[in-house]
């Protein structure tokens, strides 16, 4: 009896002590989804999960050569540069680019060879994300970053899976973006699904609140940014009773906001750019609608606190990036792009930033293949758990970073960033 | 009561006779048509060609086979195989560019539609003439599937769909805004009689009347991106990467699974359930009853029933035949095979076919 009770007691202190031996086996949803929020979860188990296993590449290439006398080590960066209301979000996520590549010439570049970024801007006719990886494949380049805009992010995915070059987004949240199987693109972000997940449970779980309202972008971003929002809340028994758009650009918010003041919700969410979002809030508050209000990460800018002045007060957002995070290296980068760019970083300069340092390291392992730096990319053991100057990087079976994502609350004019509950 | 027993028995046995026949029409349809499917022929004697045997590159992205001609997209321009050797056209003689990713041949005039990473080149008479965004109706330069049916032209391309009408010389573009698409992203076409098909991605299949000019979808009922819920009840997935139309059946390509749409029902497929080689299928092309598909790990055929599969030992240059009914499954090692087992594209004429791949093009002739 002694020997039984001994041997159950020190089974009990290993797993106590090392969770990690059974921890392993426990299968998690996918993209950290709640057991209480899979699609359908509760009544009919699905045919087929399609992100079990990461997709693997299975063409030619590898046996390729490295070319000699290059006189750079050539990178792509595409995105909204000139021509976009995204234009100040473009400008720093290339100049995160950029810290990060000088940083590492200064460092010897690739055996000598400096490295060089390709600017390639993704505004312009109809596709035109499509024909710049073209121009940036013709030129040369081992790989490319980019972009925001995840209409450009999907046109130029397909084109890097035909193309063969890899493709590291750092700044487009659209969950769909890597839920397309193309085994050469990894996202080293988190994605509005995060985003959203965290918010459900913050809005639903933490505060209480049954009734909600959506007041959204009227494109691709504020559409496929509430999907995850709306579905999670459903699902957890709380749909969201209004849904209301604006379009980019619009100033006048009052038809829209008188249909979700006349429900009186418990709360509004509001998803869109910064702009328009505080314009939103400013009018919410005029019309003496002062429920508590959530937005999506793009309102974390000054150009929000800015416009909605007093009125940001309170506002909680998600946020992938957490600027006051106690990572030395963060405060580097801090110091050293306010250096270079006589700037404040924001979310996409700090993941850009990452995102060409993985690029660079990448290429420094792998040697000048576009085949194997995607091996190395996706090998999920190479950047799995990569400490980043935004935090550690962790990738899912879809090469899609589910780490860690923060909120944001405004309190005294500044946001102040915290964990999320949601693990 | 002996009559009343008498009535009972034969309403019981009409209504037994027509479930039985409908049960057995639905199984007709669900076979694609007929009873018995024409068999799934197989193909040997491969013979492959690479750079170091003519062809202008090694990765070869899509094969047209036009009469005694073969026409061949590569990464490094246009080429022709004919009379036993191969021909490369460049941006030199005036191709858009030269990577060349999507072929066809216009029935009609006999001239050569090439879809390229740089617009389109209409090889007439010897000559290219070239389309892009800046001169003409192309919604983008990029053209990931070109089709000529009859007089028209059309191509599939990340901006919409655009339309060519080769007698007005008019251009039209389909995209989210007068389509039911939900992005304008398109990566396939192709055409029936009465309807043009468009693989829309993100947004399932797009299908127009071709009298009406009416639209209509076709998506993933369950409307999420990470799972297919039941595997008959639509496209197994919004991401449609090529479209091919035979024999009365619509063929859709995923990087997910396979599916079939015969007018009235949807049928799944994937690589755990069936022969397929790979639920990765790059493209596809149906010719009559067969569908031959395109994957990262091999070619399948299919005709509705049954399965054959080719690919290559990955250490050496034999191959292997593997072929499925059910779950009667056999596999035969072959002494020649395609080029990889990554295939991109595929042609069939007559007892050839001819196969596109990561690593040259492929040439085989039909042995049974």
């Amino acid at each position: 009896m002694k020997t039984r009770l001994f041997i159950l007691s020190a089974f009990s202190l290993v797993l106590i002590l090392f969770p990690e031996t059974y921890g392993q086996d426990q299968k998690q949803n996918y993209g950290r989804t709640p057991d209480e929020m899979v699609p359908f979860g509760r009544f009919q188990k699905a045919y087929v999960n399609f992100f079990d296993t990461p997709q693997e590449f299975t063409g030619a290439g590898r046996e390729k050569p490295a070319p000699t006398n290059l006189k750079t080590i050539k990178i792509g960066v595409l995105g909204p540069f000139e021509g976009s209301p995204l234009v100040p979000q473009g400008r720093q996520m290339l100049q995160g680019t950029m810290l990060a590549l000088e940083e590492a010439n200064k460092k010897g570049g690739y055996h000598g060879i400096p490295f060089e970024i390709l600017v390639h801007n993704d505004v312009g006719l109809w596709g035109a994300a499509a024909n710049e990886v073209v121009k940036m494949n013709d030129a040369g380049a081992w790989a490319f970053l980019g972009t925001i805009d995840d209409i450009n992010s999907h046109v130029a995915l397909r084109v890097a899976l035909k193309l063969e070059i890899p493709m590291i987004n750092t700044s487009d949240p659209d969950p769909t973006f890597t839920e397309t199987r193309i085994p050469w693109m990894i996202r080293c972000m988190s994605d509005d699904r995060q985003s959203c997940y965290a918010l459900v449970n913050y809005v639903y779980e933490q505060k209480g609140y049954k009734r909600v309202a959506v007041i959204r972008a009227n494109n691709r971003y504020g559409r496929v940014g509430t999907a995850e929002f709306k579905d999670g809340a459903e699902r957890i028994g709380h749909p969201t009773i209004l849904e209301v758009r604006f379009d980019d650009g619009e100033t006048n918010f009052k038809t829209q906001l008188e249909r979700i003041k006349t429900l009186s919700p418990d709360a509004v969410l509001i998803w869109g750019n910064a702009t328009e979002s505080a314009l939103i809030l400013n009018q919410m508050r005029e019309m003496g609608m002062n429920q508590p209000a959530f937005a999506s990460d793009r309102v974390v800018s000054p150009e929000f606190l800015r416009i909605a002045g007093k009125n940001a007060e309170g506002i909680i957002t998600t946020c992938q990036y957490n600027p006051d995070a106690d990572i030395p290296e963060l405060k580097a980068f801090q110091q050293n792009y306010r250096k270079r760019f006589n700037q404040e970083p924001d979310v996409f300069a700090a993941h850009a930033y990452d995102g060409m340092n993985i690029t660079i390291e990448a290429i420094k392992k792998a040697g000048l293949n576009r085949a194997l730096i995607r091996d190395v990319l996706t090998d999920m053991k190479t950047f799995q758990g990569y400490q980043g100057i935004t935090g550690k990087i962790i990738f899912d079976a879809s090469w899609n970073d589910i780490g860690d994502i923060w909120q944001a609350e405004v309190k005294n004019g500044k946001f102040v960033f915290f964990p999320t509950a949601f693990k | 009561m002996k009559t009343t027993n008498l009535k009972h028995l034969l309403i019981t046995a009409l209504v037994f006779v027509f479930f039985w026949a409908a049960d057995f029409e639905i199984f007709c349809q669900g076979t694609g048509g007929s009873f018995k499917p024409a068999p799934v022929p197989t193909y040997g004697n491969w013979k492959s060609y690479s750079k170091k045997n003519g062809l202008p590159a090694d990765k070869a992205y899509c094969v047209r086979i036009d009469g005694n001609r073969v026409w061949v997209g590569t990464s490094a321009g246009l080429a022709l195989f004919e009379n036993g050797t191969w021909k490369t056209y460049t941006v030199d003689d005036g191709l858009a560019h030269n990577h060349v990713i999507s072929i066809d041949v216009s029935e009609l005039s006999g001239d050569l539609w090439i879809g390229t990473m740089g617009g389109v080149s209409q090889l007439s008479a010897g000559k290219f003439v070239t389309y892009t965004q800046f001169n003409s109706g192309l919604a983008n330069d990029v053209i990931y599937s070109i089709v000529c049916d009859g007089k028209d032209i059309w191509a599939a391309t990340g901006g919409g769909a655009s339309h060519y009408d080769t007698y007005t010389r008019e251009w039209e573009i389909y995209t989210e805004r007068n389509a039911p698409m939900h992005e304008p992203w398109t990566y396939g076409v192709c055409a029936s009689e009465e309807k043009v098909y468009i693989a829309a991605w993100g947004g399932g299949v797009i299908e127009q009347d071709k009298k009406t000019k009416r639209f209509r979808d076709h998506v993933d009922p369950d409307g999420e991106m990470e799972i297919d819920l039941f595997p008959d009840d639509g496209v197994v997935h919004d991401i449609t990467t090529a479209v091919s139309y035979a024999d009365d059946i619509l063929w859709v390509a995923t990087y997910f699974g396979l599916s079939r749409y015969d007018g009235t029902r949807w049928k799944g497929f994937f690589d755990h359930d069936s022969g397929l080689a790979s639920n990765f299928i790059n493209n596809l092309r149906a010719i009559g009853p067969v569908v031959f598909l395109c994957t990262d790990k091999g070619l399948s055929s299919f005709n509705g029933e049954s399965w054959v599969t080719y690919k290559k030992d990955e250490n050496g240059t034999s191959g292997k035949v593997i072929y499925r009914k059910g779950d009667d499954i056999t596999e035969n090692t072959a002494p020649t095979a395609i080029a990889h087992n990554f295939v991109i594209g595929v042609d069939v004429k007559g007892d050839d076919i001819w196969v596109a791949t990561s690593k040259g093009v492929s040439h085989g002739t039909k042995i049974k």
